[in-house]
């Protein structure tokens, strides 16, 4: 059985506990064991590189002690603390002095990293070759012939990691085989390694709205009825802020926009409300009645 | 006795001094290709493109690099760093330049980023975690009140579906984690 | 005429270096390295008699990192270091009006930019002489 150290990030306990949940439900049914990180703090995000990168080195570093000290590998479902730790990691591994000036600073917190474990994005542990066989084995119906607009984002493929080719990051297709594993049907969706915004939305909220209204329409344009997104800072920017695209665009857009674990959740026969589907501000109605009608046909 | 003066050194290797342990190539490699450009989501909320800002940087135009806004622009997607057939980083470019705009004290005080960046930083001092409530008045005061009126909307909306909590979750070892901070920030009152 | 000491610069602000250079070469032979890996690799193909360290440089307070890792070395631990920092205005933005902690920066002495030309020219030639008090001391 497949064990990780789980390292949700701040907005899984807020604006994307569906997200968690969902990822709880979803590896409960694979299979796979997901040890939250023992009192993890947060990645840094943008905000602590902008000010200073040995302040947001420090703080992935502790995660990742923490990490190494529970014995196991990280997964982290948001893109940008993926790649914040991932990055960091890769940092401490190649340069010693910068590794001895943070476990100094670790031993304010009795911890030590030795460099020993790897991070990746929850994505990938969903998508390895042996869970893809179980998924396909294990998947209903439900999702068969949904248009889903498959939605990477940035940070999960760049910057690129050592050893992958242009290509694998230019045109990825985990993402798709991952949704057709579980019954779905993913639409070629051009945007779909384009930037949702990010923070943006918060300091340069003319950027966003507009980065946010173009991935929409590209979807709509792509014929897809739901996006499907794997991380928390995509899925609000283009969920919460549809209204606001609405309203600046004199738009009626209502595309659903759902985290890639719900759709995974629906497909092995999780409830709605276990996966926190319901909760969005744009209703995923096509897929509520996707559910809906597979758990009336089961319980006949 | 004569001795040598101080060499002067360029912006250019100022700004790549900021780099110096990172892994791109050096600016100085800029074929002026305008790829990073095309590429950037953002471009035209910026004062000058990507590859401008480089540009610039490299013909030692401090002052217009300074204040530009075009670092605090950027939403670190990375596109331009995958693409340059150069082996630049303008994704690592931006993060110094900000990095150095704050150190320096060059940046705009009217811009929400610098501040949003600021917020952000204290309140993973103080608890740990982020807490995405306490960031809306950064953009409220450029949103106007239509603006605060719909965010607030949204937020009571959220609020009702269990998405937005009303008080801040804080680690436990709060204060090791301040103390890991003050010896890489050697500031009193940090810890 | 004794043959005149050395002291090597590190710090990343060319307008800062400029003057303090003006300062230190009338007295010394004086180096200067930009960034905290030109300056190691000065350190470890020169022998200095002191050094003047600032904080903030390349991705933080990488200052500190140089003066631990010199202190940490066999060699390098007899040469006095004396930082030069502004610091705190540096990053008052996020902490304003905190003093720098000395525990956390191994050094002999730390004074705040701007410096007085008088007051470093004391400095560096008492912190040269006490360094050379504590090798003939061995
Ligand atoms: S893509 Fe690279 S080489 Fe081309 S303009 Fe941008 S930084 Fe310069
Ligand atoms: S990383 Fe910044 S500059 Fe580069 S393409 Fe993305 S938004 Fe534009």
């Amino acid at each position: 059985m497949s064990r990780y150290a789980y390292y949700p990030g701040c907005s899984l306990e807020t604006m994307a506990a569906t997200y968690h949940v969902s990822s709880m439900e979803v590896a409960h049914k694979l299979g796979m064991e997901l040890e939250e990180i023992e009192d993890w703090n947060c990645c840094g995000a943008t905000a602590y590189s902008h000010v200073d990168e040995l302040l947001a080195t420090v703080l992935c570093a502790r995660n990742l002690a923490i990490a190494e000290k529970q014995g196991l590998d990280i997964v982290a479902p948001c893109n940008a603390c993926y790649k914040n730790l991932w990055t960091t990691n890769a940092a401490l591994k190649r340069d010693p002095d910068l590794a001895e000036h943070m476990n100094y600073a670790l031993e304010a917190d009795d911890l030590h990293y030795d460099g020993g474990i790897e991070v990746s994005h929850i994505m990938d542990a969903f998508s390895t070759p042996e869970i893809l066989e179980v998924i396909r084995q294990k998947a209903n119906d439900r999702l068969k012939g949904l248009k889903v607009a498959p939605y990477y984002g940035c940070q999960i493929v760049r910057p690129r990691r050592p050893g992958l080719e242009l290509s694998q990051v230019d045109n990825p297709q985990y993402f798709e085989e991952l949704l057709r594993a579980a019954g779905a049907d993913p639409v070629p969706y051009p945007y779909k390694l384009r930037c949702c915004g990010a923070a943006l939305m918060v300091t340069n909220r003319r950027a966003a709205v507009q980065m946010v209204r173009d991935l929409l329409q590209n979807a709509v344009d792509s014929g897809a009825e739901v996006i499907a997104t794997a991380c928390p800072l995509c899925q609000t920017n283009l969920e919460c802020y549809q209204a606001e695209v609405n309203h600046a665009y004199d738009a009626d857009y209502a595309m659903p926009i759902l985290y890639f674990t719900q759709l995974l959740g629906v497909a092995l026969g999780v409830g709605v409300k276990r996966l926190g589907i319901g909760k969005e501000l744009v209703s995923p109605d096509i897929v509520l009645k996707r559910a809906k009608a597979g758990a009336s046909s089961a319980s006949s | 006795m004569v001795t040598t003066t101080a060499r002067t050194l360029s912006f250019r290797e100022e700004v790549e001094n900021l780099l110096h342990a990172e892994e791109g190539a050096s600016l100085v490699r800029c074929i002026q290709c305008a790829t990073c450009s095309a590429v950037c989501p953002v471009v035209e909320f910026m004062d000058h493109t990507p590859r401008m800002l480089i540009g610039l940087i490299n013909a030692g135009m401090k002052d217009e690099v300074m204040a530009s806004n075009t670092f605090w622009t950027c939403a670190s997607c990375y596109a331009c760093t995958e693409k340059c057939p150069e082996g630049i980083r303008p994704a690592d470019v931006m993060y110094a330049l900000t990095r150095y705009s704050l150190w320096r004290d060059t940046f705009n005080r009217d811009w929400v980023a610098p501040e949003f960046s600021r917020r952000f930083t204290k309140t993973i001092l103080r608890t740990g975690k982020s807490y995405e409530p306490g960031y809306a008045p950064a953009f409220i005061f450029e949103g106007g009140f239509s603006g605060m009126v719909r965010e607030m909307q949204m937020g009571l909306k959220l609020l009702t579906k269990g998405r937005m909590p009303l008080i801040p979750s804080r680690i436990k070892r709060i204060h090791n984690l301040r103390a890991m901070v003050a010896r890489v920030m050697p500031l009193d009152g940090i810890e | 005429m004794s043959e005149r000491k050395k002291v090597l610069i590190v710090d990343d602000d060319p307008d800062f270096v400029e003057g303090i250079k003006a300062i230190l070469d009338t007295t010394y032979d004086t180096e200067v390295a930009y960034n905290p890996k030109e300056g190691w690799d000065a350190l470890k193909s020169g022998r200095f008699d002191l050094l003047c360290l600032d904080i903030m440089m390349g991705r933080g307070a990488e200052g500190v990192m140089m003066a631990r890792k010199i202190r940490k070395d066999p060699v390098l631990r007899e040469m006095p270091v004396l930082i030069i920092t502004s610091l705190r205005e540096q990053i008052a933005f996020l902490f304003p009006g905190q003093a720098v902690h000395p525990g956390f920066v191994p050094v002999d002495e730390l004074v705040e930019k701007p410096v007085d030309p008088d007051m470093l020219l004391k400095k560096a030639a008492a912190m040269i002489a006490a360094a050379e008090a504590r090798r003939a001391a061995k």
